[in-house]
């Protein structure tokens, strides 16, 4: 369509004379690009009325259902951070996997093969793999993250001997790891050695460094049940520290009197 | 918000605090209720931060996001049929009403007139009009949130106008 027919043919609708085939060829030629709405007078005003109407704005109710949400879309994402460090495991899966296979290599051939000479071999190999699972433990405990550290400390609990590097590791943790659900599990684990004489004395000694409710609850449960009356100057300790919360003064005199 | 996507998530509050009116200005011209229309606008977010990994980083925010604000509105009514029904009948009264006051009204301005018009045209040519609003006349990103081409938005657009104009002046007859 010429330039002029279209220019006529905007004139005729301004003036409100277009007629069925006018605005169904104005379509055709607005859907072509041929004709704006600018070139349509009330269209134009009308368009322009409706970007000059304000809806108003939100209440401030919508900003903290939002900051809210995203507060917590923050945290789990942090969670999750911490929750899965796959990345870290299938580092150390195929140091697991080799010691698991020497593992059994060992005990399949020291069974069938029982010659005096094997049997120092699979004592070796039972051997290194100790020294493998120790040395895995040992580097998993200076890990920044708490997890890796609670797997170092639960790894720990599989040892059936351990060594004193070990157990000062896991004294390390239990008196000065910033999580307490990891030095729980560190005392979880040395627990299993409280027959060991230094190993108790050193629990007790831990007794009055701890400063959480839940380890030091803990500690005096545990010193009860080892009948350990040496602990009592170390619980009145705890008695003494103003710092001590009630509840957990009240654990502590019972156990006390318990010892006594 | 491709930087959103990688996990900035402050970068979503920044989105939030520029698009929160216009959005918000979408749902109410929809549904000219207020709380309704935050909650509305607050679901639209929650979805862009449920699937701001599936923001290809390619095309116009504001168009992805007005494409997930009509699914929201949709759900929302879809999810209410049988309340959108009441409300319905309710909103017909309330139109009477709009009717009585704006015919002792004799001085309503323009902007009143013009939001009585939009409420009395289809939900559809109403959301044409304010994508086009909020949208900054971007017809081509309107296009990409409706399905179609740039020209057929035009159309939509062209039309949408036309019954408003019409709308508008049986108003102003009354009057």
């Amino acid at each position: 369509m010429e330039q002029k027919m279209i220019n006529e043919l905007i004139e005729k609708y301004n003036v409100g004379l277009a007629d069925e085939e006018d605005m169904k060829a104005i379509e055709q030629l607005i859907e072509s690009g041929k004709i704006g709405f600018t070139q349509l007078r009330d269209l134009a005003k009308l368009d322009e009325q409706i970007f000059s109407i304000d809806a108003g704005s939100p209440s401030i109710r919508l900003d903290d259902q939002f900051y809210s949400a995203l507060a917590q879309e923050k945290n789990t994402q942090v969670s999750k951070t911490i929750s899965l460090p796959k990345f870290e495991w299938s580092s150390i899966f195929p140091r697991l996997a080799m010691a698991a296979s020497f593992l059994v290599a060992g005990f399949v051939g020291g069974y069938f093969l029982k010659s005096p000479a094997e049997d120092k071999s699979v004592k070796q190999l039972t051997q290194q793999v100790g020294e493998l699972k120790e040395m895995m433990m040992l580097s998993m405990l200076e890990k920044e993250s708490a997890t890796e550290r609670l797997k170092a400390v639960s790894l720990s609990s599989d040892m059936n001997q351990v060594s004193k590097k070990v157990t000062s590791a896991l004294f390390k943790t239990l008196n000065g790891d910033e999580n307490v659900n990891v030095r729980l599990a560190a005392l979880d684990v040395l627990m299993n050695y409280a027959k060991d004489g230094e190993v108790r004395a050193e629990l007790i000694k831990s007794i009055s460094v701890q400063d959480s409710p839940l380890v030091q609850v803990a500690l005096a449960e545990l010193m009860v049940t080892l009948q350990e009356r040496k602990s009592v100057t170390e619980l009145k300790k705890l008695l003494k520290n103003d710092k001590t919360p009630k509840e957990v003064k009240g654990k502590i005199e019972k156990s006390i009197s318990v010892l006594i | 918000m491709v930087m959103a996507r990688e996990g900035d998530l402050d970068k979503l509050g920044l989105l939030f605090e520029r698009y929160k009116k216009p959005l918000y200005g979408f749902f109410y011209g929809l549904n000219r209720e207020q709380e309704l229309s935050e909650d509305l606008v607050q679901n639209t977010f929650l979805r862009i931060l449920k699937y701001r990994h599936l923001f290809r980083g390619e095309g116009d925010f504001r168009a992805w996001m007005f494409q997930i604000a009509r699914n929201v509105n949709n759900d929302h009514h879809r999810g209410q049929k049988i309340k959108a029904k009441e409300e319905l009948e309710d909103w017909q009264d309330k139109l009477g009403h709009n009717e009585n006051r704006s015919t002792e009204m004799l001085l309503a301005d323009d902007h009143q007139m013009l939001s009585m018009a939009m409420d009395r045209l289809p939900i559809d040519k109403r959301e044409v009009l304010l994508l086009s609003k909020y949208q900054e006349k971007k017809y081509h990103e309107i296009g990409e949130i409706l399905g179609c081409t740039e020209g057929a938005v035009k159309v939509k657009v062209f039309r949408a106008l036309q019954e408003l104009k019409e709308v508008y002046r049986q108003l102003e007859k009354r009057m």
